[in-house]
């Protein structure tokens, strides 16, 4: 079974299995909301452990604490309702307590410090799935394989160890692509392709995965949960919902170290190119990769000038030039600064 | 068809690993609680399926012929004379209200069970093996109806999940993202736009006009035209399972039917055209409708991956039919489950398989 799908579906019976205790309990059957705070609850308990599993030395007993954890330390659980001693003396389990928001504190990704070395590009389309084409032959899937080519040099130059998930006009599924940088175990994972968009827009865009915009699921938070009845396997679960978490923060930070190098760098060349933003969604590649995986739009073919600026080789190289400058910030500091303001500015 | 000439039996289909055969000491099991048909597949490889109809022998002299408590399925509908005939299963639900109602769903759940070599008949906690069940219900069910179901099953299974139907068809097929799931039965015909994530109301519709509202204007329709003919909706039901069809017809459908007590052909084609037809309205709007609520980038993948599901949906060029509306959209496929019968309990048992024992023991009933 693919490894993205797997994921899936036991996040999917995790889902399934919180609603039907829910069901069992009295409450209000899944909807989006509470599902978010449920997930929000869950790594929480995830969290406690992870001080457990973390090697001396990596994780300083003077670090400051998650504002969450902290709250939940210092605080009674919040907002347990007053009808749960009843429930507990009838012996119905109490409710899990609310969380708000504003309790929660994003997780540190700093907490897993981790290095970048194999870094596998994906040329969008290929083979008989062209993508897009323009009026003048202009074809996705050969521009996608240059600037993929041009960024491969690049990032060799740099130490890095490159491989394309296509190397020529070949077609491939989705899920192929994913598999092979699975296999490979790259990580990272750039998806390269040009956007069309009717009505003569122009621009970038860079995405990661994810479902919403809603900036509080990119807040994921902690806070104590003693005695909520969760198992061993739950447990085992919650770790592996943490890891994404943890993945798509990163993700974010590549996306937002993408964009942000883009629009420097065509702004030179092409002062009219527009920011469209970091944004989320669940396309297959990223989904169904394990690593890091950004996919990123870095023009409009659907646009008369820069599909004409795309014919020119410059043009591309400095498209991968911005790339690899996106990637080196990435895997320099992971995070700086302004990538993180970057990807709030545009995300939220 | 009897129940046990409708048995399917596959063996190899998640079979007990290890376990010794005659003796497992768990089977897990999915279940399409259906209004027309409710199916089982089970972790020891049974299938059956079974009319959705629980009778009760209506006097002593009916108890003494049939010599039995209760008939269930296919038995039941032949012996409908001399029973007190139920099908429990109202759209799809379990009809409020009704205690007989909530008896022959158990009845049903018991049978499907037994069939499957899955019941204990001292009930839960005698001998026999633990049974995890995962039920499927209709899109709308409330809380209520799910509730009612889970105390109709508490003597009968160990633990129980209560999943969605749609879902468990989508599970089974692995189709969880970027899929529209339209499965249309007898009672409700369920949409679910499968977004990678458990689908709540917004990713959810369910219509009442189906496989039983069909038979409902055929009836009226073939009357109209053949006033002088004598049949039953079970008669009507039967024709629209072999001969339904929307576009055009392979041929001519005619039926026999007593006129005066003699057996008269009558031709029902027009009348069986115009009652499938008449499904599609409804359809057509509400999956524009669902399509319209998708987040424009994947409006087109979800319209290339529509997958029809459930008896109804089975009509003859329905999925055509779909495939020429969607063009309004652009364009869109449609595509049938392999297995209409059972593809609803056989994602149930995935989901059964695949949910780890840690939050099988936190359903127990």
């Amino acid at each position: 079974m693919i490894g993205g799908q797997a994921r899936l579906k036991r996040r999917l019976l995790g889902e399934l299995v919180r609603d039907n205790l829910e069901q069992i309990r009295g409450g209000v059957p899944g909807r989006r909301r509470r599902r978010v705070l449920g997930n929000l609850r869950l790594l929480a308990l995830a969290l406690l452990p992870l001080s457990i599993f973390a090697p001396a030395g990596s994780v300083s007993p003077a670090r400051p604490q998650p504002a969450a954890v902290r709250a939940a330390a210092a605080a009674p659980p919040p907002a347990v309702s007053a009808a749960a001693p009843a429930a507990a003396a009838a012996g119905v389990p109490a409710p899990l307590p609310e969380l708000r928001p504003s309790d929660l504190a994003p997780i540190d990704p700093a907490v897993f410090p981790l290095s970048v070395e194999r870094v596998v590009l994906d040329p969008g389309h290929g083979g008989r799935n062209g993508g897009t084409t323009t009026s003048s032959g202009l074809v996705e899937k050969d521009l996608t394989l240059d600037i993929a080519r041009r960024l491969g040099e690049l990032l060799r130059d740099e130490g890095f160890e490159v491989l394309l998930t296509r190397d020529d006009d070949v077609e491939m599924s989705l899920e192929e692509r994913a598999d092979f940088a699975n296999r490979e175990a790259a990580d990272l994972f750039v998806s390269i392709h040009l956007n069309w968009i009717e009505g003569g827009a122009r621009g970038v865009e860079t995405y990661f995965l994810g479902t919403t915009d809603d900036p509080s699921l990119s807040r994921l938070v902690a806070a104590e949960n003693r005695g909520s009845g969760y198992s061993q396997a739950d447990l085992r679960r919650l770790l592996d919902e943490l890891y994404a978490s943890l993945r798509e923060g990163s993700s974010q930070h590549l996306a937002a170290a993408l964009q942000r190098s883009l629009l420097r760098s065509l702004r030179t060349v092409n002062p009219a190119v527009e920011d469209r933003g970091v944004k989320t969604a669940p396309f297959i590649v990223l989904m169904e990769t394990d690593m890091p995986a950004v996919l990123a739009e870095v023009s409009c073919l659907s646009n008369e000038e820069e599909a004409e600026l795309l014919t020119r080789p410059l043009y591309r190289q400095y498209i991968a030039e911005a790339l690899l400058a996106g990637i080196r910030s990435y895997a320099a500091g992971g995070r700086a600064p302004d990538d993180v303001a970057d990807s709030k500015g545009t995300h939220s | 068809m009897s129940d046990e000439q409708e048995q399917d039996r596959q063996p190899d289909r998640g079979a007990d690993k290890g376990a010794e055969k005659s003796k497992p000491q768990e089977v897990r099991v999915g279940i399409d609680l259906g209004t027309s048909r409710s199916s089982i597949t089970a972790s020891n490889g049974q299938r059956h399926v079974v009319e959705s109809y629980v009778g009760w022998p209506a006097d002593m002299v009916a108890r003494k012929v049939l010599k039995r408590d209760v008939l269930i399925g296919g038995e039941a509908l032949e012996h409908r004379t001399m029973l007190d005939l139920y099908r429990p299963l109202e759209e799809g639900l379990i009809k409020e209200g009704s205690t007989r109602d909530v008896a022959a769903v158990r009845e049903l759940l018991r049978h499907l069970l037994q069939l499957a070599e899955a019941a204990r008949d001292g009930g839960k906690g005698s001998e026999g093996p633990k049974v995890r069940a995962v039920v499927g219900v209709p899109a709308a069910a409330l809380r209520v109806n799910k509730q009612s179901l889970r105390k109709a099953m508490s003597d009968l299974v160990d633990s129980l999940i209560i999943v969605s139907e749609p879902f468990a068809v989508a599970y089974g097929l692995e189709a969880l993202l970027h899929t529209m799931i339209l499965d249309i039965g007898a009672g409700t015909a369920d949409f679910c736009v499968m977004r990678g994530r458990l689908p709540t109301e917004e990713d959810q519709r369910t219509l009442t006009t189906a496989g039983d509202w069909l038979d409902q204007q055929l009836e009226m329709l073939i009357r109209e035209r053949h006033p002088e003919a004598s049949f039953t909706i079970h008669m009507v039901r039967d024709w629209k399972e072999q001969h339904s069809f929307v576009g055009d017809p392979k041929g001519p459908v005619k039926v026999s039917v007593p006129v005066s007590g003699r057996p008269t052909e009558i031709d029902i084609t027009e009348p069986m055209r115009q009652a499938c037809e008449a499904l599609l309205p409804p359809l057509v709007e509400t999956m524009f409708d669902l399509l319209s609520r998708v987040d424009p980038e994947y409006q087109e993948r979800v319209r290339n991956h529509i997958v029809l599901a459930g008896g109804t949906g089975m009509i003859r060029g329905i999925d055509k039919v779909l495939e020429h509306e969607l063009e309004q959209l652009g364009g869109g496929k449609v595509r049938r489950v392999s297995d209409p019968v059972f593809a609803g309990s056989d994602g149930g048992l995935s989901i059964a398989l695949e949910a780890p024992d840690a939050d099988w023991d936190r359903l127990s009933t």
